[in-house]
């Protein structure tokens, strides 16, 4: 009996201990949570609250806690400067787990709890479970990162805070009919949501630009680790330029490395799931493989242009590390309710839903400035970033501004 | 009073708890009480998921606890059923047999739906069983599976399961679109179909232990050899009962069909970082007892209550913020809650024992005699 006593206290230390590492790594992010911890009621009296629902653990954590990060600077930027129709703004985050059904629950219980304006999640897979609810309750959502055309429609209470899509792999295709490139290759993942949608606009934009996919080979699931096949026949086939939609785990150690390896030396164009890269180089690799790589991006952490230098400033004095774009879509929503809250003078769901329902209304974000269309979707332009061996590090710089697709 | 006296007492008694709990509840959804914010938001989604987490649990007991075979697979096996309800209530929808789920097509289309899922997930159980049910062991567990993920994949790689469903839609994107998938309100009206399909399963799998392939299946559990030597044609039985637990399987899916706007195979998956993956409802079914079909519905509640409270509990923000900081790895938590009873009760919560409000006041008594047995053997030594 002691013995198994002493196993369950055990047990528990380690659990304890291992959560405590855990928190330490995103100290800062726990600290902001308990300042506002002791009026967890809903938004009665002086305070706002706003709910975040995003994958805080799991398999795209990173992400998901980027996102927390970014919400919880903008929000204590605004708390700073005097708050929103002069409330102060107390964040509420709630985890997905990158699950549906989780998801559901957590929009539930925020919306239980009286919670009118919610900001998430990231995957739209997820997203979508809680959009025919979002607008059941009416309650406002704005998603940062949820890219898939189907999400937002027309007179609905669900906005976001990226370009769809239909928009990212047209802007690929866009790039290389400008460069002159006529024929392409690509090397993607039937198999996952992302990789194949933005394959599939890729493949629709390049059709209606005239270009000619001479090439095209999948792989089983995102985590392959062996892209010698695939790269072996885009060199076979003479491409000079390849489109990769893949994620930055895999991207860093495996596509790039493995598609110089089999000869591959042209252009391997990706999409913002690249974003991370330089933190998932395999030690002793020639960082000269990593030139001539580019990716479309959500914003420039390193541009010098509108609000940019000061949120990135901003963030890493806050959190000791380059924001990612999850990060500048989490903060920019919250700067998107606040003025559509202030527009409306007011924090009903309503009202709020009829501000940023309005197209002619401009946001001025760190994503660039733009407008919504009638589906409540971003009208504003990508950035292609490219990377360079910089010494013993890879660095990124601005390759191009797109604002809005060519016709032909 | 004989045996089939009492079971006739029990049986009695019991259907007529269930039936005025079902009623009961049936009634509330549909008066002022339903119409709450917190029995709205609350409730009544905790208890679709508690149905259909219910349904899962018990058909892989009747796998794992009674006939002793592990199967790593339901979820896939749920993964049929959600999408086959999901597509069929689509499709129906698209033709124009119902616009919005009201009426009494709609009721019948949606029972349907469910059940086709049900068949289909059974038909493919029944595939999967007849290779996989001549290994034992370890290497049935692997090749289980191997088969979940063959399932989730091939549905991965269907065009008609993705995005708008059917044909609008390419391969590899979550199901946007589903001709079930209630809403708040509608979860609300149709509450009494989770209760009413959960009460349903968990009947009819307790029917099926209780009968002779109920009795032929422990036998296989305990001595295989022993069993086919008594002339019980094993595979036979295996197979069956497989065949059997999927369908199951595909009834859950079909609940979760109603419960989910949306649905994406990375949910039935092992990378899922919820509560609805493989290995979990085998942590269920464990936690639960065994061979216990009741054991393995506390099992499910307590652990879909341990897992929604961690993340939406207003108690959890009252915590001080270090023991707060082990809430957000709710993983930890499982484990934790895991050990702990198998430290104290390696057999589960329930072991092999049935819950009965007939036998319950006995049951306590005979046990409290064999504790008080056992202490005064204790004392003799």
């Amino acid at each position: 009996m002691k013995k198994k006593v002493l196993s369950v206290l055990l047990a528990g230390i380690m659990a304890f201990a291992m959560a405590a590492c855990g928190s330490s790594g995103s100290g800062s992010s726990a600290s902001s949570d308990s300042s506002g911890s002791d009026s967890s009621s809903s938004s009665s009296g002086d305070t706002i609250v706003i709910g975040s629902i995003t994958p805080n653990t799991g398999g795209f954590a990173t992400a998901g806690l980027a996102c927390v990060n970014g919400m919880d600077l903008a929000v204590e930027e605004i708390n700073a400067a005097g708050g929103i129709n002069g409330k102060q703004v107390e964040m509420k985050h709630m985890d997905d787990q990158m699950d549906s059904t989780e998801c559901l629950n957590a929009f539930n219980s925020l919306v239980a709890d009286g919670v009118s304006c919610i900001v998430g999640s990231l995957a739209s897979s997820n997203t979508s479970a809680i959009t025919d609810a979002a607008n059941e309750e009416e309650t406002v959502l704005i998603t940062p990162a949820s890219t898939a055309d189907s999400i937002t429609t027309e007179d609905d209470y669900v906005f976001r805070a990226c370009y769809a899509d239909s928009f990212q792999g047209a802007i690929a295709a866009a790039y290389a009919k400008q460069q002159g490139y006529t024929d392409v290759g690509v090397v993607y993942c039937a198999a996952d949501t992302y990789s194949k949608g933005l394959y599939d606009s890729f493949k629709t934009a390049c059709e209606k630009y005239g270009i000619n996919i001479a090439a095209e080979e999948s792989v089983a699931t995102m985590d392959v680790q062996d892209y010698t096949n695939q790269f072996t026949s885009m060199v076979n086939a003479g491409v000079e330029f390849v489109y990769a939609p893949f994620y930055y785990d895999s991207v860093g150690p495996y596509v790039i490395p493995q598609a110089r390896a089999a000869g591959y030396t042209g252009i391997i164009m990706g999409e913002d799931g690249y974003d991370g890269t330089q933190g998932y180089v395999a030690e002793g690799t020639d960082l000269s493989v990593y030139n001539n790589v580019l990716w479309t991006n959500h914003f420039d952490p390193s541009g010098t242009e509108g609000k940019v230098p000061a949120f990135t400033k901003a963030y890493q004095d806050k959190f000791g590390e380059d924001p990612i774009s999850y990060a500048a879509l989490g903060y920019d929503c919250i700067y998107m309710l606040k003025q559509a809250m202030e527009k409306a003078g007011s924090e009903e769901a309503s009202a709020v839903r009829d501000a940023l329902a309005d197209t002619s209304e401009v946001y001025d974000c760190v994503t660039g400035k733009f407008s919504l269309d009638e589906t409540g979707t971003p009208v504003k332009g990508a950035v292609i970033i490219e990377f360079y061996a910089d010494g013993d590090k890879i660095s990124t710089k601005l390759k191009d501004t797109v604002d809005e697709l060519p016709d032909s | 009073m004989t045996l089939k006296k009492m079971n006739q007492k029990g049986f009695v008694v019991n259907t007529i708890v269930l039936a005025c709990l079902f009623f009961l509840l049936a009634l509330l959804s549909n008066t002022g009480a339903g119409k709450g914010n917190f029995f709205r938001l609350v409730l009544t989604p905790s208890l679709w998921q508690c149905g259909y987490l219910i349904i899962l649990a018990t058909s892989l007991n009747m796998v794992l606890g009674f006939m002793g075979q592990l199967s790593l697979c339901h979820c896939a096996f749920m993964a049929i059923g959600a999408y086959t309800a999901a597509l069929m209530s689509l499709a129906f929808q698209r033709a124009g047999v119902f616009k919005s789920p009201k009426g009494a097509v709609f009721i019948l289309i949606m029972f349907l739906s469910i059940l086709c899922g049900g068949l289909l997930a059974a038909a493919f159980g029944f595939i999967v069983g007849i290779p996989a049910l001549r290994l034992k062991g370890d290497y049935l567990a692997i090749i289980t599976l191997g088969f979940g993920m063959i399932i989730v994949n091939v549905i991965n790689n269907l065009p008609f399961c993705g995005q708008n469903g059917l044909a609008e839609g390419s391969a590899g994107s979550s199901l946007y679109k589903n001709g079930l998938g209630f809403g708040m309100k509608t979860k609300v009206t149709y509450l009494w179909v989770a209760i009413l399909l959960t009460i349903l399963a968990v009947v009819m799998m307790f029917k099926y232990v209780r009968s002779k392939f109920g009795r032929a299946i422990q036998a296989i559990r305990d001595d295989e050899i022993a069993a086919a030597a008594s002339g019980i044609n094993t595979a036979h039985y295996k197979v069956l009962t497989f065949a059997y637990s999927a369908f199951f399987a595909g009834i859950a899916g079909g609940l979760y069909a109603c419960a989910n706007g949306s649905i994406s195979t990375s949910s039935f998956a092992f990378t899922n970082g919820g509560i609805l993956n493989s290995t979990f409802v085998v942590v269920m079914v464990v936690l639960g007892g065994m061979g216990s079909l009741t054991g393995s519905i506390v099992a499910a509640v307590l652990m879909f209550f341990v897992n929604y409270e961690i993340k939406n509990g207003a108690w959890v923000a009252m915590l001080p913020s270090g023991i707060q900081g082990i809430f957000k790895y709710p993983m930890l938590v499982y484990a934790f809650v895991l050990i702990v009873v198998i430290l104290f009760r390696p057999k589960g919560i329930f072991g092999d024992y049935e819950f009965s409000l007939v036998h319950v006041r006995e049951d306590l008594a005979k046990h409290r005699a064999l504790k008080a047995q056992e202490k005064a053997e204790m004392k003799g030594v």
